[in-house]
């Protein structure tokens, strides 16, 4: 179901982790959320998670705060690219 | 034997389905929440499977409150069992130590096992529409292996199933999820291993009551 918005999200983060592919990377997932409203919908708060163990991101992290984190962490953005970037 | 830790969001999520649709079709040892430690994981006889949910890195497995529960160098008697771990990247190291040391398969990650779930669902985690794209495969492996079937076919149930609701998914930060656990997906050892059948249960029981969540 990707749409333009989560096209051009999967292109920033295929970039070297610079401080500006990250900042480009937190716009573009911005964007995105602002299309899809993902956390947008009443009575949720979603949330991506995962089993990791003493990660330098974290293993919970709001939907809505992924891209501050996206935008201050390199450790996040490498793994937003393995999961996002590189499907 | 079952380990089901409770204490943050994502061993909530993830034990929560297997509590819902796995728990009532087992028998005991079922260590949830603070029973998921390292004293009783230790001590008690295995069965024929060990199904656990915890955080975990590629050498180690980690139960409630992150205590280690299972590390390559210390490996407890797994000889003829089969082993499934709801964590992430135990297929790494763990994963093929146990089979070494004589576990007869294993299904684990590679990778992170990374899922959107619901946060307003942790009183009811398996009512979490969310994260039920990637749980429910998880459960049906899980009770493919419980119906007596082999492995292989337990392991391409759960795979499929991602594959599967990741085309028919909305949100595509779901179904990049879907994609990579599924891809990441490990099979190790005989697979056509299989366990004793258990009774099959009719769902829906009643929820269970669960262990308040304080983060």
């Amino acid at each position: 179901m990707a749409n333009a918005e989560w096209e051009r999200l999967k292109e920033a983060l295929r970039k070297p982790a610079t401080p500006e592919a990250m900042a480009e990377a937190a716009q573009r997932f911005r964007e995105y959320e602002r299309v899809k409203r993902l956390s947008g919908k009443p009575g949720s708060k979603p949330t991506l998670v995962s089993l990791g163990f003493r990660k330098d991101y974290p293993t919970q992290i709001a939907v809505r705060d992924i891209p501050g984190e996206l935008e201050r962490n390199p450790a996040f953005f490498e793994q937003m690219r393995k999961i996002v970037g590189e499907d | 034997m079952l380990a089901l830790p409770l204490h943050d969001l994502p061993t909530r999520s993830a034990s929560g389905f297997l509590i819902r649709y796995v728990v009532p079709r087992t028998g005991p040892p079922q260590l949830v929440g603070p029973l998921d430690n390292k004293a009783l994981f230790s001590n008690l006889a295995f069965g024929d499977v060990v199904i656990g949910v915890g955080h975990g890195e590629p050498n180690r497995f980690y139960g409630y409150r992150n205590q280690m529960l299972l590390d390559v160098s210390s490996i407890p008697d797994v000889r003829s069992k089969v082993v499934v771990l709801i964590s992430c990247q135990t297929a790494r190291q763990l994963g093929p130590a146990l089979i070494k040391a004589g576990a007869e398969s294993y299904i684990g990650f590679l990778e992170d096992l990374v899922w959107v779930m619901d946060a307003d669902s942790a009183a009811n985690p398996w009512a979490d529409k969310f994260a039920g794209s990637a749980m429910m495969p998880v459960v049906h492996c899980v009770n493919t292996i419980l119906d007596g079937k082999v492995m292989a076919d337990a392991f391409a149930v759960m795979t499929t199933e991602m594959l599967g609701n990741a085309a028919v998914e909305e949100d595509d930060l779901i179904a990049s999820c879907l994609r990579f656990n599924a891809k990441n997906a490990s099979l190790l050892g005989n697979p056509m291993a299989r366990v004793k059948a258990r009774p099959k249960v009719a769902f829906p029981l009643p929820p269970p009551p669960l262990f308040p969540f304080m983060p």
